[in-house]
């Protein structure tokens, strides 16, 4: 028995570790993808003001913050049972979908862009954004830069900061933005619209048209039938901030849409021996391992897998991109994850539309932009869509406001199962006789990048230290190997 | 006139996840410091940074800043928890895993690298004062004993390093 690590994780956030373990041919046995992760969150908020929480949910980790300020935001909405007014909701959603446009971005060019771009078996030293730079040209560093100029200039401008947004209360805002900033955040918006069409082009230049890349996409290698999720409006359009959570099966059929406070009837977790992070899965399906199918709960919560929730994209150029996704990979639902990186474009277009559309509402710059609450704070939940998938948030506190319970479910957590899964099938197809390189190693970190994984705040229900010992079986359930790990 | 010298002092990391929150510390100390007994410096304007950040949006908090000092914890396992070490950029091995060189997008020197290709101004040169901690994946506002120790030590570097620098020419 050999065995391969992968650690760290290249271009990923979190410490990552995905253990291969072949059989005495060589071939995979099985893999697991495991992660050490950062514990007692939800300890750390218990005893505190309710409304603090969205501050300090910003700070699980550096690479969402916004989502966890505007997830924890709408939760404290719900504790205290106030609505915001229009303006208020329109101008987080503004702020949003600045985020998203600049985070996707990020994800698109540094981390995505140059698998395709350079080649999955470039050398690892090139395989980054400055491979993309220097091969593709200066003019796209400088847009990238742009883009994410951009997005963090409304955050600030809406959220009071950068990077970590501080203004929203129960209720609403602390502040809302003049008729010159509007005007500002409309000029970056429409930059931004044409960005993201240029980002499409480059998507349909370099690997629509080539055959190769193609072809990977729709291989069998990185390809799942299972369950998606995805927040969606009244029309069932896609929406980032407001809304319902579509569920769909593998054949497309709706099972149905939850409001944030029904989250619970429908996503329960399940627990392995191998690792700490649990395994959300559809509780109306159940759990039946880590198969693809009809039958099992197995859901995923990303970019493609809203789309598949979803009816369509709110906004027109956004749906144009969304008709052809649909039309060229073979109708609706599209299984392949490698898709993953064109559907997160195609949300990078509607982000950027959706800018504009809010930044030129007439109501955005009206005063209206909290509610002040009246009711006795008990307990609510607030879901967004993070750029990674649907982000739960969900406290529970006394008639004072304090704390006494806190639950999240991060974009990240919803995948696990899914990421294991494509891990593993990955290296199952790739790594054949021994024979492993850098390059079939980069083809397995692809199977779960399409995910864009982020394990910086998937983990956060643990107690504290912990001794574990992990042991990993054989098919039949025999112990081959035993891990001792001080997580 | 000669123009002053931009220099940042960035204090790094995630105040409320243990260990990690020790950058932000020292920042502070540094900039009570400066507002307690006055600004000593002629050669130089200091800014003093907090962030959580890394990668591209760490380049993009220095762009137009002629030398930067970084205070972050690191994990190396080779020496004793406190250990305060001063680094140059270079010295660190560019990971993309590890706080220092890590977001969501792509090492710190690659992002440099990326900034100075798209004509950023960035700093000549970049310091890290590291510490070295033992608790970085467990949300609280404490920092563990011999960390907190670390502080003034910390400090020390950083000031010797702004003195460096003043009398650069």
């Amino acid at each position: 028995m050999e065995r391969i690590s992968i650690d760290p994780i290249t271009r990923l956030e979190g410490h990552g570790k995905i253990d291969i373990f072949l059989d005495d041919e060589g071939n995979v046995a099985n893999s697991y993808f495991q992660i050490p992760e950062l514990r007692g969150f939800e300890r750390f908020c218990v005893g505190r003001q309710v409304e603090e929480i969205p501050i300090l949910t910003n700070r699980i980790c550096g690479v969402c913050p916004e989502a966890h300020h505007m997830a924890g935001a709408k939760a404290v909405d719900a504790v205290y049972h106030v609505d915001p007014p229009r303006t208020a909701k329109m101008l987080r959603e503004l702020l949003y979908s600045a985020f998203f446009v600049a985070d996707h971005t990020t994800h698109f060019y540094a981390l995505a862009g140059p698998d395709f771009v350079m080649g999955p078996d470039a050398p690892v030293a090139e395989r980054n954004i400055l491979g993309v730079i220097h091969k593709v040209g200066l003019e796209i560093g400088g847009k990238v830069i742009q883009a994410r100029k951009f997005g963090h200039l409304v955050i600030e401008m809406i959220g009071g900061r950068k990077v970590h947004p501080c203004t929203s209360i129960p209720g609403g805002l602390t502040k809302g933005i003049t008729e010159e900033q509007r005007q500002e955040i409309e000029q970056m918006g429409r930059w931004a619209v044409e960005f993201g069409q240029f980002s499409l082009k480059l998507f349909e230049d370099i690997v629509l048209k080539n055959s190769t890349y193609l072809d990977l996409i729709l291989g069998d290698i990185y390809t799942h039938r299972t369950h998606y999720i995805g927040l969606v409006d009244e029309n069932n359009k896609v929406n980032f901030y407001d809304g319902k959570v579509s569920v769909v099966d593998p054949e497309g059929n709706r099972l149905g849409k939850y409001a944030p406070n029904e989250y619970t009837e429908w996503i329960a977790e399940h627990v392995e021996p191998w690792t700490y992070l649990k395994f959300p899965y559809l509780k109306k399906v159940g759990w039946k391992g880590f198969v693809d199918g009809k039958e099992s709960g197995v859901y995923i919560a990303t970019p493609l897998s809203r789309l598949n929730a979803a009816d369509g994209m709110a906004t027109p150029r956004a749906q144009e991109e969304y008709e052809k996704f649909y039309k060229t990979l073979g109708g609706k639902p599209v299984h392949q994850r490698l898709a993953t990186h064109w559907a997160r474009l195609i949300e990078l277009l509607y982000a950027a539309e959706r800018w504009v559309e809010l930044a030129t509402d007439p109501e955005i710059t009206s005063d209206n932009f909290r509610t002040i609450p009246t009711e006795k704070p008990t307990e609510g939940v607030g879901i967004v869509e993070a750029p990674r998938g649907t982000l739960t948030h969900h406290y529970w506190t006394d008639e004072r406001g304090i704390a006494t319970q806190v639950n999240l479910i991060v974009g990240t957590t919803n995948n696990y199962a899914a990421l294991q899964m494509s891990t593993n099938k990955a290296a199952r197809a790739l790594i054949k006789g021994g024979k492993v390189n850098e390059g079939i190693l980069n083809m397995v970190e692809m199977a779960f990048r399409a995910y864009d994984p982020c394990f910086g705040c998937a983990t956060h229900s643990l107690p504290g230290q912990m001794p574990l010992e992990i042991t990993i079986r054989d098919k039949s359930g025999n112990p081959i190997h035993v891990l001792n790990q001080n997580l | 006139m000669v123009k002053k010298k931009r220099t940042k002092v960035i204090g790094l990391g995630n105040p409320i996840l243990g260990d990690d929150g020790v950058g932000w510390r020292v920042a502070d100390e540094i900039e009570h410091t400066l507002l307690e007994k006055g600004y000593p410096f002629q050669c130089q304007t200091i800014q003093i940074e907090k962030a959580s950040l890394g990668g591209l949006s760490l380049m993009e908090l220095m762009i137009d800043v002629d030398q930067a000092i970084i205070i972050d914890a690191i994990e190396t396992h080779q020496f004793p928890i406190g250990t305060v070490r001063k680094l140059m950029l270079e010295d660190i091995p560019d990971l993309n895993s590890g706080h220092t060189a890590s977001t969501h997008d792509t090492s710190l020197a690659n992002a440099i690298e990326v900034g100075k290709l798209m004509g950023a101004h960035l700093p000549e040169s970049i310091f890290i004062i590291s510490i070295e901690a033992e608790n970085l994946f467990e949300f609280s506002e404490e920092l563990s004993p011999r960390v907190e120790q670390a502080i003034p030590l910390a400090c020390q570097y950083v000031w010797q390093t702004l003195i460096e620098l003043e009398k650069k020419p």
